[in-house]
């Protein structure tokens, strides 16, 4: 497997251990919308603060395993699937500031806007990463 | 549009190039030697510039390495 879906994989399943949970508790429970609310800052902390130490030691772990791997700069096609993956992830967070930027702004506030706006940050970068692993399994 | 899609002889070029290895041949055009897997089974094309490198590797003609078959689709 190539390093760069390594690293794909691993941001993948970062994001789903850590915003999963998170986002599964923002939807069981009713959250005031008013801010700061240092309940929620504190529960959006962990999942960010757990996201980066597996983000860390899972790029520390997968360096050490392939070295050589690690210091190649990537190739055209490595460069051809980021671009695919941008491009489509693209599409997704551009919807996404729309909705949160241009149409919630009438009906919402506070948190609910802050997680709609985590909620489609996420996406797009799940889809970015998704993107990435589709197109090294269907080229392996 | 029309279909088609692009065989090589990588493969049988590198076994008798002296069994030249995938990640020697990626190595000395610029590539991974996953890339040099994905060419050879016609699961990625590659640029036209790698195309040459390859070709050059082999101190052949581009169109003995590479071959378009107008009629095949690309599974």
């Amino acid at each position: 497997m190539p390093y760069r879906e390594k690293t794909a994989w691993l941001s993948l399943i970062a994001m789903v251990v850590t915003f999963g949970p998170y986002f599964t508790i923002v939807a069981m429970r009713s959250v005031p919308g008013e801010l700061p609310n240092l309940r929620q800052l504190g529960l959006f902390a962990v999942a960010a603060i757990a996201q980066m130490l597996i983000l860390g030691i899972g790029h520390l772990y997968l360096r050490r395993g392939s070295a050589q791997d690690a210091r190649t700069p990537p190739d055209e096609r490595d460069r051809a699937i980021t671009s695919r993956s941008i491009s489509s992830a693209y599409y997704v967070l551009i919807f996404g500031m729309i909705l949160v930027g241009c149409v919630m702004p009438f009906n919402s506030s506070g948190w609910s806007i802050i997680n709609a706006a985590l909620v489609m940050i996420v996406a797009a970068e799940v889809v970015h990463y998704g993107v990435v692993v589709l197109s090294y399994r269907r080229q392996a | 549009m029309m279909e088609g899609s692009i065989s090589n002889r990588i493969r049988i070029l590198r076994f008798h190039n002296g069994e030249m290895s995938q990640a020697e041949l990626g190595q000395r055009i610029g590539v991974t030697r996953q890339t040099i897997a994905a060419i050879e089974a016609g699961k990625y094309s590659p640029s036209l510039e790698a195309a040459f490198r390859i070709a050059e590797v082999f101190n052949l003609p581009l169109e003995e390495v590479f071959q378009w078959d107008s009629k095949a689709t690309r599974v």
